[in-house]
């Protein structure tokens, strides 16, 4: 979303904020230190007055919008004058949260239809904080998860595979269940070739034909302990073929593209394409019949 | 060169070649041997085994670990059962029975005995306790002998019930432990009415069964009585119960195939306990090892019944599983630390007084008062909280008995003062001569030996248990 909100779109989204308090090696809107939380408020405000009733979702993104402190409670708040019904997703990195009461207060605003979309990077504290750019980012994120959840919302983890990581899926599977058991669900998310991925493609640069057996044990593993799991961002030419179930649609329809060798693929309808935003193609995609 | 971390409160032991690690909150690790030595010696390389042991709680990079917190919420949903006390009460309702079971547990006494019968009175004042307890979920359990032979004294008790229920608005669960031999109109009734849940015993197919019940035609009645219950109360509303009597002993197998043929879904198998009749069983070593051999008999029949795509589960091996594979607590009375007695369940008897659990009663009808907590006529406070229970919960959390405190299944298993005192004469008990430490050892040690060593044909079965 631009400008105006899109009824027909999947991705209507407010963006509050190029700041972040984490720095991800592979960050796809790598964060800028502008203070820019007043203007962009503001104008959400006026963008909100010809917010359409019937909007399904509503995003909020940034950079990490709990750096707004307050104004995101507000900003919640007149989200919900103008469109009680719809779902707000709120994509945070979660560290904010581990202030209990900072928690309720955003909860308490957003009310029903609200979940969170936060990000784990691995299980092991110090790949994640790696991963993040940032120290004490995990522990902070995983406390933010338990303050969330003890006040009822949904949360959606996500998990960007990328070099530094995707050897320990199976195990961070397996501490999603024992650790983390209240999340909604738990999306693996395939990268966007834009941004820092680009910069920093050496360190934390994955293909899915490099990751894809690890990627379908971890997926086996919570769905086999009943965690609802998806699969974002990757097509389905590079999963395994049981993994295509979980796999979804998940690019946002004015980023899709598919490749010319997807011309006649017999299952392009239900793929969720490429990024048209990527530098490059991911390695390997073939034709399906 | 020496890595620096701290070491974290796990306990260790070797199964099928392997070392197995076991942390506070019952994370179990399997690693190469020597992995323990490693550990401590402070020889770890960093790789994913080292990042695994930071991850699940074993040692920590920090002096506090970052996580504390959330292995402390972790701790708490483990002992979640505890939370609000004791929620399954358990009425001997009489003693009266109309079968003779080879190895009654309950000291059942003849049809037309008397004076082994709850008084109308003792019933309104148990109910009356019960609803003392904080749980907002309390079950109401009717025993015997057998409770169907009182109907109407059953009917009186849940209608006390659901007046109170109603005015504290609590939930009460309902179950009658019978025979089914002799499942009235009128029992199945108030079973329809107050949803009240069957639980019925059957040791397995027509000769055992038989033969165990002391009658001839034991088996065709239970079974029926079995269908009729379904039918009148729905096929979930009714379980069932084996205990493995001598005989039962030698045919694993056929129990396990029993109980799928009859629809049930699952099966606890069941070891006879040194109460009641049953304590004139010459040999408990005996015993207990030839149980041990037909658990794992039957265990792996289970498993191929599973192969088979037949959703058949094992009772025993779900609390323990999942204990070991989730981060879920379990509400069984046995296998708890501190023990289910008082904490769990509280037995009102038909004398009138209140015993600390199923088997405290049992060892009341051979003269043995030692777990009697007080009368139903007594102040609640002093039952439950009284000098009995007082001394008893010294004792009653393995984590703090020798032979218990260090040995890594303990976070799996449970302390049991009631079966120390009758096994071993004392309640705090002696682990390497207790064959209830044997037995359990020797299941739980089986199960991992299992994970182990068949990981991917046995843990996609135990998952679809777990669900």
């Amino acid at each position: 979303m631009k400008n105006g909100f899109d009824i027909d779109s999947n991705d209507n989204a407010l963006f509050v904020t190029e700041q972040c308090n984490n720095n991800c090696l592979m960050c796809c809107q790598p964060p800028s230190t502008v203070d820019d939380i007043e203007a962009l408020y503001q104008k959400n405000l006026q963008l909100l007055e010809s917010a359409p009733e019937g909007l399904k979702v509503l995003g909020i993104t940034g950079g990490e919008p709990t750096l707004l402190g307050e104004r995101l409670v507000d900003l919640i708040v007149e989200i919900r004058k103008h469109l009680p019904n719809t779902a707000i997703q709120l994509l945070s990195n979660g560290r904010t949260f581990k202030d209990a009461d900072y928690a309720h207060r955003v909860a308490q605003a957003a009310g029903e239809e609200f979940f969170v979309g936060v990000p784990l990077h691995s299980d092991y504290l110090k790949d994640h904080d790696a991963i993040a750019g940032s120290k004490r980012a995990f522990e902070e994120t995983i406390y933010g998860l338990y303050n969330l959840a003890a006040e009822g919302v949904e949360i959606e983890l996500r998990v960007v595979i990328n070099a530094m990581n995707y050897k320990r899926l199976p195990q961070m599977a397996e501490f999603i269940f024992k650790n983390l058991p209240f999340v909604s669900w738990v999306a693996f998310m395939g990268m966007e070739r834009i941004g820092y991925s680009v910069k920093n493609q050496s360190l934390i640069w994955a293909e899915p034909n490099e990751y894809a057996s690890y990627l379908r044990e971890a997926v086996m593993i919570l769905d086999s302990w009943g965690v609802p799991v998806a699969v974002y961002n990757i097509p389905l030419c590079l999963l395994p073929k049981d993994c295509w179930i979980f796999a979804k649609r998940s690019i946002s329809d004015w980023k899709i593209k598919y490749s010319k060798i997807c011309d006649d693929c017999a299952v392009r309808e239900k793929c969720c394409g490429l990024f048209s935003t990527s530098a490059k193609e991911y390695i390997g995609l073939n034709r399906q019949s | 060169m020496k890595m620096q971390y701290h070491l974290l409160p796990f306990d260790f032991t070797r199964i099928a070649g392997k070392e197995i690690l076991v942390n506070e909150v019952g994370d179990m690790m399997v690693v190469p041997e020597g992995t323990t030595q490693r550990i401590v010696d402070r020889q770890m390389e960093k790789d994913d085994l080292y990042k695994s042991l930071v991850a699940n709680f074993f040692i920590s990079e920090d002096l506090v670990p970052p996580l504390l917190d959330v292995y402390a919420a972790r701790l708490r949903e483990k002992k979640r059962f505890m939370d609000y006390f004791t929620a399954l009460h358990i009425f001997v309702v009489t003693l009266q029975c109309n079968q003779n079971c080879v190895y009654c547990q309950a000291s059942s006494r003849k049809e037309q005995s008397e004076h082994c019968t709850m008084s109308y009175e003792m019933m309104e004042r148990s109910v009356e306790l019960m609803f003392r307890s904080p749980a907002p979920v309390l079950t109401m359990e009717f025993q015997g002998g057998e409770p169907s032979l009182h109907p109407k004294l059953i009917r009186f008790g849940i209608e006390k019930a659901e007046e109170k229920r109603l005015v504290d608005g609590r939930e009460v669960r309902y179950v009658l432990c019978t025979n089914c031999v002799n499942l009235t109109d009128e029992m199945l009734d108030i079973c329809k009415q107050y949803h009240v849940m069957i639980s019925t015993s059957l040791d397995g197919p027509a000769f055992l069964h038989n033969a165990n019940r002391g009658k001839t035609d034991s088996y065709e009645k239970v079974v029926a009585g079995i269908e009729k219950a379904r039918k009148a109360l729905g096929n979930e509303q009714v379980s069932a119960l084996m205990t493995t009597s001598v005989q039962g002993l030698s045919h694993p197998v056929e129990i396990v195939d029993e109980y799928a043929k009859l629809g049930f879904k699952s099966l606890f198998l069941r070891a006879l306990n040194p109460y009641g009749l049953a304590s004139d069983n010459p040999d408990w070593e005996d015993y207990t090892r030839k149980f041990i051999d037909f658990y794992k008999t039957a265990f792996e029949h289970i498993l191929e019944l599973n192969k088979r795509g037949i959703h058949f589960a094992e009772e025993f091996a779900i609390i323990v599983l999942r204990k070991m594979l989730t981060p879920f607590s379990t509400g069984f009375v046995d296998l708890q630390s501190p023990a289910g007695i008082v904490n769990s369940v509280l037995v009102y008897n038909y004398d009138g007084y209140v015993y600390a659990s199923d088997e405290s009663r049992m060892l009341a009808e051979k003269g043995d008062y030692t777990f009697q907590l007080g009368s139903v006529f007594d102040r609640y406070e002093d039952v439950v909280y009284g000098d009995k229970v007082r001394n008893i919960a010294e004792i009653w959390s393995n984590e703090a008995l020798a032979g218990c405190s260090d040995c890594a299944l303990k976070t799996y298993c449970g302390a049991d003062p009631v079966r120390n005192y009758s096994t071993q004469g004392d309640m705090y008990g002696h682990r390497p001569s207790s064959l209830l430490c044997k037995k359990n050892k020797a299941i739980i040690e089986y199960l991992i030996s299992l994970i182990v060593e068949r990981e991917e044909e046995v843990v996609p079965i135990f998952k679809t248990w777990l669900l």
